[in-house]
């Protein structure tokens, strides 16, 4: 479903890449999480599955397509095919709760009959069944990501990102929304998950996927948010680090290939 | 459903932002009636130019029944007097400085007063034999007038010679000074429309970049993301393209039309009805500048 091909992303040339020649697959219907210190390419990650940036070399597949090769007309098809969850929830202030998940349908022309039959179906699947009249600012943090994950499902996407979606939550209240994201999975949808939250990676016990400075360190199916062979991910990283020295140097000129 | 979408989120983009539409309104309909009222001047000239303007310099007006002047001591012009002033143009000593000459009888001189003066009442209490026939002359040379006068002024069944040229230059002059003034103060006029238009744009993109945002990441297309932006500058343009449209109007109608024609009841003014076909010119011109403007401001601040 989504495939990085030697992936490299540079923001700034002095700095050191965002993203440094990442190779990973995640298949139709996994469950990923995206684990690593701020600042390792977890966002840069999901950026560039949705066509936010280019990347600076190597080939992003979503869906089966190369989004370097899709025309800038054609990227709304392909963001229609994703849904997105942030920390921050970034609900609309001034409509209810129906109001704001039917916006992700009006926007794309669904008729009013669909936006009506679907949206009380998706809140009802996240948990807020009675509250479609609600402003924002009536509900609390969990019920206000609730009504965003309603919002990025509504139309059905196959791939559901999730940027840190329980960063502004309590435990209790991030493992419930933990249990929705999990439902939509198991509904079909691939979900990565961008986290920090080690509670929730060690109890879901998904795939894991451990950036740092932008290189995979570490990818375990079923794995907890530290690796339970640390001595052994500690030597691999070193040598990935030092292995990517010479890479490193040779990066620009493979840019201006590039362009 | 679209449709309806776009229309509301324009609604309240006019309602959110309302101080800043007014004041585009206010800008286009300023700077659409200065370009307008230059339109107007143009026009008023042709108007005043009348049907041999620009065909002819000098006219020799021939004896009518009512004539006073010396030359038409005996009565109205006759075949012979004519006959002979034709061939007096066709001489070699006459007819080295016109170019040529054509006679308007006083049906044909009514006809084009008429059209002249359509818009004014004098039409109905004017007759074919009011008129003076005429000989139109083309000059090879405009300066030459006075060969023209000397030479013809005197002669019997002539009432009077006249340059043409030399009674409206001065005014046309005027009234190009005018308008020229008048396209300058609407080239600043517009300058302000465009940039005013497009900060609008840009608070009005800002203010909503929530909602574009959220827009984009569910993959509304381009057109669904900048049309109410678009169509916002546009609407305001066009609401102060047709102010500016009703204000030529007004001016026609009751200024030219009621109290300068009272005025001056002998001069050819235009008609109200012939400012409107400024208006679509000035709509179009209006909508089309807010367009590009707010187009270009999108293009940098609204990111799609």
């Amino acid at each position: 479903m989504i495939r990085f091909e030697n992936v490299t992303k540079v923001y700034d040339q002095k700095a050191r890449p965002a993203l440094d020649s990442v190779n990973l697959e995640i298949d139709r219907g996994e469950f990923a999480f995206l684990v690593g210190a701020s600042g390792s390419g977890k966002s840069t990650f999901l950026r560039l599955v949705l066509k936010e940036d280019r990347a600076t070399s190597g080939a992003v597949y979503v869906a089966g397509q190369n989004v370097a090769k899709i025309s800038s007309w054609r990227v709304p098809r392909l963001r229609r095919g994703i849904g997105v969850v942030f920390q921050d929830f970034r609900l609309l202030p001034q409509k209810n709760v129906f109001a704001n998940v039917a916006f992700a349908m009006q926007v794309i022309g669904k008729s009013r009959s669909v936006i009506r039959d679907t949206v009380p179906e998706v809140l009802k699947t996240v948990g807020l069944e009675g509250k479609e009249h609600r402003m924002p600012h009536e509900l609390s943090g969990g019920e206000q990501q609730r009504v965003a994950i309603a919002r990025a499902v509504v139309n059905r996407p196959g791939i559901l990102l999730a940027d840190e979606p329980t960063g502004n939550l309590d435990p209790t209240t991030s493992m419930g929304i933990m249990g929705i994201l999990d439902k939509i999975n198991q509904n079909g949808t691939t979900v990565v998950m961008a986290t920090h939250d080690d509670d929730i990676v060690n109890e879901m016990r998904k795939r894991v996927v451990e950036l740092k400075n932008g290189v995979v360190i570490r990818d375990e199916a079923k794995a907890l948010y530290t690796s339970m062979i640390p001595v052994v991910g500690q030597s691999r990283r070193l040598k990935d680090a030092s292995g990517r020295e010479n890479l490193e140097t040779g990066q620009p000129r493979e840019e201006e290939g590039q362009r | 459903m679209r449709l309806a979408f776009i229309l509301s989120e324009i609604g309240s983009g006019l309602r959110r932002n309302l101080s800043m539409v007014v004041s585009v309104i206010l800008v286009t309909f300023v700077s659409l009636t200065f370009v307008g009222a230059a339109g107007m001047l143009q026009m008023q000239i042709n108007q005043m130019k009348g049907y041999w303007y620009d065909k002819v310099q000098v006219a020799i007006f021939l004896c009518s029944e009512g004539s006073t002047a010396a030359g038409c001591a005996g009565g109205p012009v006759t075949a012979e007097q004519q006959e002979s002033l034709t061939g007096l143009l066709e001489s070699p000593a006459v007819a080295q400085y016109i170019n040529d000459f054509q006679f308007e009888s006083r049906e044909e001189a009514y006809n084009h007063f008429k059209d002249q003066f359509s818009n004014s009442p004098i039409v109905d209490s004017v007759t074919p034999d009011q008129l003076p026939a005429s000989f139109r002359i083309n000059m090879k040379d405009p300066e030459k007038y006075q060969i023209i006068s000397e030479t013809f002024s005197s002669q019997p069944g002539v009432e009077t010679v006249i340059d043409q040229r030399q009674l409206l230059e001065r005014l046309f002059s005027v009234m190009n000074g005018a308008s020229l003034v008048a396209v300058s103060i609407a080239g600043v006029m517009i300058v302000c429309a465009i940039l005013l238009i497009a900060t609008t744009i840009r608070l009005s993109a800002f203010s909503r970049r929530r909602e574009t945002g959220i827009m984009r990441l569910v993959g509304a297309s381009k057109t669904v993301i900048q049309l109410p932006f678009i169509l916002e500058g546009v609407i305001a343009a066009v609401i102060g393209a047709a102010l500016a449209s009703a204000t030529l109007w007004a001016v026609a109608h009751f200024f030219l039309g009621e109290f300068m024609s009272q005025q001056y009841p002998d001069t050819a003014f235009i008609s109200s009805g012939q400012t409107l076909i400024l208006a679509p010119a000035l709509i179009i011109l209006g909508g089309s500048l807010a367009g590009i403007s707010s187009l270009l401001t999108l293009r940098r601040y609204l990111r799609v």
